[in-house]
């Protein structure tokens, strides 16, 4: 469908090869991250249709404003854009409550993540393992973590990228990075024990 | 560190890698079908002309009014957060926020959001009048 809309799009042939060729790699490319990146953004956000949307997004982005740099470019650049994705959905959540109980003229909560998530004996990630996987439990100990320890620990593990990639995406330094990770993998080792 | 903590560590991190791996595996097919879209949906955008929220002729006066609408709600919802009449950086942080394209929308439609609040704690409020919680 879009690489057939790719052969019949821009006139110029030179242009139109350019074009041809890097759409055909950058189908490649998201092909090969849109599974991971949507689980990664799951993780964060736990809504399935907010992390399709988040991750949509992201694709977007970075074919509107990078497609035209070098591919080796792409995996960092997407990652930074789905984690600063990531972080204005839940800044968003907290604006948009605000907005919306002041039009409504009610008193309310404001919305706060941390509470949103799931109870104490939920967050147990022995507990969680008992009840369920232990997929559920990582995920549940990921909650835990700092934000940038967690990304740290995903881009490095989840997404096997190196700490110069990692550090590109994250917007920091690799020395950061590093201490970002080793931290979370403590604090997660920490958390699971020896149960995964 | 030592050896025996690096190795496990390292443990760690692979069987955490192999959960995910798993996870990824065992996505269902609507959310891989759904993915194809949006990843085609993406790609189209190599050949469709740029287009923006911007170039719609009434977007200047709505933005206009959004903004000064949200700046009032913000100045309304938070006085804590302004020192003499202006608006310190988180204020300004959560205006940019709104003012992204697609916040935009939302915000020229805050009379239906807000009636949809309403019909949500109705049918809530409702739910809970016939026993059904």
């Amino acid at each position: 469908m879009a690489l057939a809309a790719l052969m019949r799009g821009p006139t110029c042939p030179q242009r139109e090869d350019r074009t041809l060729e890097s759409g055909i790699e950058m189908e490649a490319f998201l092909r090969e991250v849109e599974t991971r990146a949507y689980r990664i953004a799951l993780v964060n956000i736990r809504d399935a249709d907010d992390a399709l949307d988040i991750v949509q997004d992201a694709m977007m982005r970075l074919v509107r404003r990078y497609a035209d740099r070098p591919s080796e470019e792409w995996r960092p650049l997407f990652y930074r854009i789905l984690k600063n994705r990531i972080r204005d959905w839940q800044r968003r959540r907290v604006v948009r409550g605000k907005i919306l109980r002041f039009f409504a003229g009610q008193e309310g909560e404001e919305y706060d993540p941390v509470a949103q998530a799931p109870g104490p004996a939920a967050d147990n990630p022995a507990d969680a393992l008992a009840r369920s996987d232990a997929m559920d439990a990582l995920e549940r100990a990921l909650a835990e973590l700092p934000r940038r320890q967690r990304e740290a620990f995903m881009l490095r593990n989840f997404e096997g990228m190196d700490v110069a990639g990692t550090a590109k995406a994250m917007g920091c330094s690799q020395g950061s990075v590093k201490t970002h990770h080793s931290r979370a993998v403590r604090r997660l080792r920490d958390l699971l024990g020896e149960h995964i | 560190m030592s050896t025996e903590s690096r190795k496990g560590d390292s443990e760690f991190e692979e069987r955490a890698k192999q959960l995910f791996d798993e996870s990824v595996d065992r996505l269902d097919a609507r959310t891989r079908s759904k993915l194809t879209q949006a990843r085609y949906r993406a790609l189209e955008q190599l050949t469709a002309p740029a287009g923006s929220v911007w170039r719609r002729p009434w977007a200047p006066a709505g933005a206009a009014a959004a903004a000064l609408t949200v700046l009032l709600v913000l100045w309304l919802d938070a006085p804590e957060r302004t020192v003499n009449g202006t608006f310190d950086m988180a204020a300004t942080s959560d205006l940019e926020l709104l003012l992204a394209e697609e916040e935009l929308e939302m915000i020229q439609e805050l009379e239906f959001y807000a009636w949809l609040e309403e019909q949500v704690e109705l049918g809530d409020a409702q739910g809970v009048e016939d026993g059904v919680g």
